[in-house]
């Protein structure tokens, strides 16, 4: 356990911090970068350096998805207190999100959070697969009788 | 890309601008808006057939305030690690990327976004070469 609470750390860090992503045009956008938040999002909830126990769902290195979390018993030697996972690629997507859910929901680590990781592990999967290139644009119209002309 | 989550119509109350009165009169009266101030003044006084003067009952709906026409947020990124943020929030804010990149890195982040399905509003700036 630590000496500082989590309340405390939320309530010195929230209005800055080093993963807080501030944004001034559009009403002002606040997200945040932080590794072990599965939504991006600035929130007492989601931010893993505010919470003991949080869940971090980031892409590996050769494809698949790394989930991180955090030791609650180990917070005061901060390089012991991360574990990682990884699922590979070949993993099938059914397989990865019920490990993640394995990982989150058991011994109730972070039941809360369970559903933004696997859907982040989703949205991780999806970006992983190769992409169609955009189809070729046909002229048309009067620029499609010129290149017939010259054709 | 992936298409903006659903919202409500979006309703401009006036799409207009507001220009500042008598600002199609003379050219050194600059078109942004001055509220009038003269004691005789019939804009200011809201009589029937003077333009209107703007007023906090036209602006826009919360839920559509400073959404695009295609229903999303634009968001600026400066690099693909900012496009990174966006991975779970593809259908709330699309990437604008700002002015000063060049185009070798717009390449890059361009990329970056079609992995995640990321919109971008400027994808055709500085990229795109003549035929």
């Amino acid at each position: 356990m630590t000496n500082v609470s989590s309340d405390l750390i939320w309530e010195i860090t929230r209005q800055n911090n080093s993963f807080l992503f501030k944004r001034r045009g559009n009403g002002g956008i606040q997200l945040s970068r932080d590794p072990l938040n599965p939504v991006n999002k600035q929130s007492r909830k989601y931010n893993g350096f505010v919470n003991e126990k949080a869940v971090g769902v980031q892409p590996a290195e050769k494809g698949g998805v790394v989930v991180t979390t955090k030791n609650a018993k180990k917070v005061n030697t901060p390089a012991a207190s991360y574990s990682t996972s990884t699922i590979g690629p070949n993993t099938s997507n059914r397989k990865t999100y019920k490990a993640i859910a394995n990982i989150t929901s058991k011994n109730s680590y972070r039941p809360d959070i369970r559903a933004e990781a696997i859907a982040r592990a989703s949205a991780i999967k999806l970006s992983q697969r190769p992409k169609k290139d955009a189809a070729e644009s046909k002229p048309r119209g009067a620029k499609a009788k010129k290149t017939e002309e010259s054709a | 890309m992936v298409a903006a989550k659903k919202h409500v119509a979006i309703v401009k109350k006036h799409p207009k601008r507001f220009n500042r009165h008598q600002s199609d009169r003379f050219k050194c009266v600059d078109p942004s808006w001055r509220k009038p101030k003269g004691i005789d003044n019939a804009v200011r006084r809201r009589f029937k057939g003077r333009p209107v003067m703007p007023k906090i009952g036209y602006g826009s709906n919360k839920k559509t305030r400073h959404l695009m026409p295609s229903g999303h947020k634009a968001f600026l990124v400066n690099n693909t690690r900012d496009v990174d943020i966006l991975l779970m929030h593809n259908r709330t804010y699309a990437a604008e990327i700002a002015h000063a990149v060049s185009s070798r890195k717009r390449v890059e982040i361009i990329a970056r976004a079609k992995q995640l399905g990321v919109k971008v509003t400027n994808a055709k700036a500085k990229v795109t070469t003549e035929a």
